[in-house]
């Protein structure tokens, strides 16, 4: 009685996912309304309560199987972490700043420059940090069943991994960033939990080379192809002519567009690959956005924003999490007499690191 | 008796339940598969609510969640906690008065904001903001320039200006820059660019009384404090941080504190017994470069942060007082080895003086 069948299609009528997103725009209207009125007249301080409800209603309409999430998360303690890392980083950076501007106005160019590198690592390492903690404390505020998750993990042996496999990345002509994206994700996700269970996570780089490929000989090809025209056009002693700029004009648009769709691509496979990679007490996570639901999303996001004039920005965050869920699928079972409490201290520090270096969690 | 589900925070199992509110003390719970427990009205709480069932949660049990089926239960939810919309504060002030109360905050921070800078300046002392300032400005790199007689001509200028020149440091700095600034710690530059664009003494005395004014005024501690109030400010929301030497250098001062500083410039330069018409000439003669040059020209920076209205030369024109024995600022002498400071300097051409 007690196995969940996470199967897909198992019941007849249903939608063929394990994981439904129930949610309605026109529920969620008042909240978003509601939510930008107080953050105004509070100068922006009613933001973190803003993000709990926003959350409380998005996990409230996600279904998993037979019951739905709740977040638990609350503005006080995100206001409270984010107060913490202020005190701690604003400090530092003032002070890091005024040494480095007295350091040049006399004259120690070198020392200054040193010492503005050193504060660069110092962010570079805690925006992995901030990486971690946001994930680990999503985690522990999303209930299931009345379990959560967590992590015993304080993040900072993240951060080194963050660092250098950022680092070696971008190294060899950046050819090696999906290596250092599909790491890092096992890298985190490892050292999560749900209950009393572990995550897995074993992406590899499967199909995504090509496509970084892609992304990364767009531009090549495009200054090449460029140069290679302006050279016809010098050979051919054809002065700049007005056909000639609307053409260059069109190319650079056309350049763009398909930079974007690469992207776009690449990262839809991304998805697809890590997030199937992913398994959790005995279900097996699968996102199925490939690049053409990737492409509507994003285009439904600005078009509402352009139609609204500004007023569908409330809504990016319902669309996006939506988007999330219902292509995010799950099979295999799960035994609930066997889904204990999660045994590590969920803690307190919320999104604050994350939310002072302005990243997201997954 | 009310039917309902229970979550007991330990395990994911969910368990079928009837609660009953009848106890004083606590809300009876009794599990289907025999057990019961009561749980104190005070550790409730409201959770969310669902189609035909209301959440509740308790505070010191983490992930604990009891549901009840609102059908049959008309007699018990009147008793448990009420729901939560907005957070603590504003559900129970009401969403209209905390919008006229958040309105009246937010109206109160920036009033604040705003004037703080005013009124906290004359509570720093000034051996912390002189350490400050010595620590930020130093020796300029060398930048300093040390012609022969030029150091003593300008104190001595200075020194006719203040009673308390004494306790400024008052620099000419080799650098292509029509400026002078005042900084923190009662320091202040002149750059050479704008010496060599004065006739005389008597032209330049205006320029420098004027900064004399902002360091008395303590307007170059205001700018300090908005300047690591915003750079706190802007760190705080996340975006980049704090300030560079140039912002530093082109601070504005407000309007009202530009007019007080010229206000004291005049009535320095009447003590001292200067003719305000050479600063009147020498703003004028500035006035005209910047209508050739254009207002882009940045070597007139002294131009962007002291606007040259017309008003002000006014100013300074009207209070001369006719017929009225004005005395030179300096001597012949003095204001050649002033204006020659930096032509002067022995280390003229060196690398050191080739920051910029």
């Amino acid at each position: 009685m007690n196995d969940m069948q996470g199967l897909a299609g198992e019941t007849r009528g249903e939608p063929d996912s394990a994981f439904r997103f129930e949610g309605d725009w026109r529920e969620f209207l008042p909240i978003a309304l509601t939510n930008l009125l107080l953050i105004v007249v509070t100068l922006g301080i009613y933001r973190f309560w803003a993000k709990a409800r926003e959350r409380r209603y998005l996990w409230s309409r996600t279904r998993f199987i037979d019951e739905t999430l709740e977040w638990t998360g609350t503005g006080k303690e995100m206001l409270i972490g984010f107060l913490i890392v202020i005190m701690v980083v604003a400090p530092l950076a003032v002070g890091a700043n005024l040494a480095i501007e007295a350091l040049f106005l006399r004259g120690q160019g070198d020392l200054a420059l040193l010492l503005g590198l050193g504060l660069y690592a110092i962010v570079f390492y805690m925006v992995g940090v901030a990486q971690f903690r946001a994930l680990r404390y999503r985690l522990s505020r999303t209930y299931w069943h009345g379990i959560r998750g967590g992590s015993a993990d304080g993040g900072w042996g993240y951060g080194w991994q963050f660092m250098w496999k950022t680092v070696a990345g971008f190294m060899v002509f950046g050819l090696l960033v999906p290596w250092s994206m599909t790491e890092l994700w096992n890298d985190r996700w490892n050292r999560m939990s749900f209950g009393q269970h572990e995550f897995r996570a074993g992406a590899d780089t499967h199909g995504l080379f090509h496509r970084w490929l892609i992304v990364y000989l767009v531009p090549v090809v495009a200054v090449i192809a460029v140069a290679a025209a302006t050279g016809a056009m010098i050979s051919l002693a054809a002065g700049p002519s007005e056909a000639a700029a609307a053409a260059f004009v069109f190319a650079l648009l056309f350049v763009y567009l398909a930079f974007l769709l690469a992207s776009l691509s690449y990262y839809a496979a991304y998805y697809r690959q890590v997030v199937n990679a992913t398994a959790v007490a005995g279900i097996d996570f699968e996102f199925r956005a490939r690049t053409k639901d990737w492409l509507k999303l994003i285009l439904g996001n600005i078009g509402l924003v352009i139609v609204t004039l500004g007023v569908g920005l409330l809504f990016l965050g319902y669309r996006n999490w939506a988007f999330a869920v219902r292509h995010l699928e799950a099979a295999g079972e799960i035994n609930l007499d066997d889904l204990l409490q999660s045994p590590f201290a969920a803690t307190g520090d919320a999104e604050g690191l994350a939310d002072a270096f302005d990243i997201g969690a997954i | 008796m009310a039917r309902g589900w229970l979550y007991d925070g330990e395990s994911a199992v969910r368990r079928d339940v009837e609660a009953d509110g009848h106890g004083a003390e606590s809300l009876r719970i009794e599990l289907a598969d025999g057990g019961r427990l009561d749980v104190p009205w005070e550790l409730l709480c409201h959770v969310e609510s669902r189609k035909g069932c209301e959440v509740y949660g308790r505070t010191d049990v983490k992930g604990w969640r009891l549901g009840l089926f609102s059908e049959g239960a008309e007699g018990l939810l009147p008793r448990m906690p009420r729901r939560q919309r907005y957070g603590g504060l504003i559900d129970r002030m009401g969403l209209g008065p905390a919008v006229v109360a958040g309105l009246l905050f937010s109206g109160l921070i920036v009033f604040i904001g705003f004037t703080a800078p005013t009124w906290l300046a004359p509570l720093v002392p000034m051996s912390w903001e002189k350490k400050f300032g010595d620590s930020l400005v130093g020796e300029w790199g060398g930048r300093f320039c040390k012609g022969p007689g030029g150091q003593q001509a300008l104190e001595k200028l200075a020194g006719e200006l203040s009673p308390r020149a004494r306790d400024l440091d008052i620099r000419v700095v080799h650098a292509p820059l029509v400026n002078a600034a005042a900084l923190p710690g009662g320091h202040i530059v002149i750059f050479d660019e704008l010496l060599k664009q004065a006739d005389s003494a008597d032209e330049l005395a205006g320029v420098l009384a004027h900064e004399i004014a902002h360091v008395e005024r303590r307007h170059t501690t205001q700018a300090m404090i908005r300047e690591l109030g915003v750079g706190v400010f802007v760190s705080a929301i996340g975006g980049r941080t704090g300030s560079n030497a140039e912002t530093l250098l082109s601070a504005r001062y407000s309007r009202g504190a530009e007019s007080q500083a010229d206000g004291d410039a005049i009535e320095t330069l009447r003590r001292a017994n200067i003719s305000p018409l050479a600063t009147a000439g020498f703003f004028d003669r500035l006035g005209r470069d910047e209508a050739k040059l254009g207002q882009a020209a940045s070597a007139l920076s002294y131009l962007s942060t002291h606007p040259l209205s017309a008003e002000r030369r006014q100013r300074f024109r009207a209070s001369a007082e006719k017929g009225r024995a004005y005395q030179p600022a300096l001597n012949r002498d003095e204001w050649e080895a002033l204006f020659n400071i930096c032509f002067n300097d022995p280390r003229r051409g060196s690398d050191d003086l080739d920051f910029f």
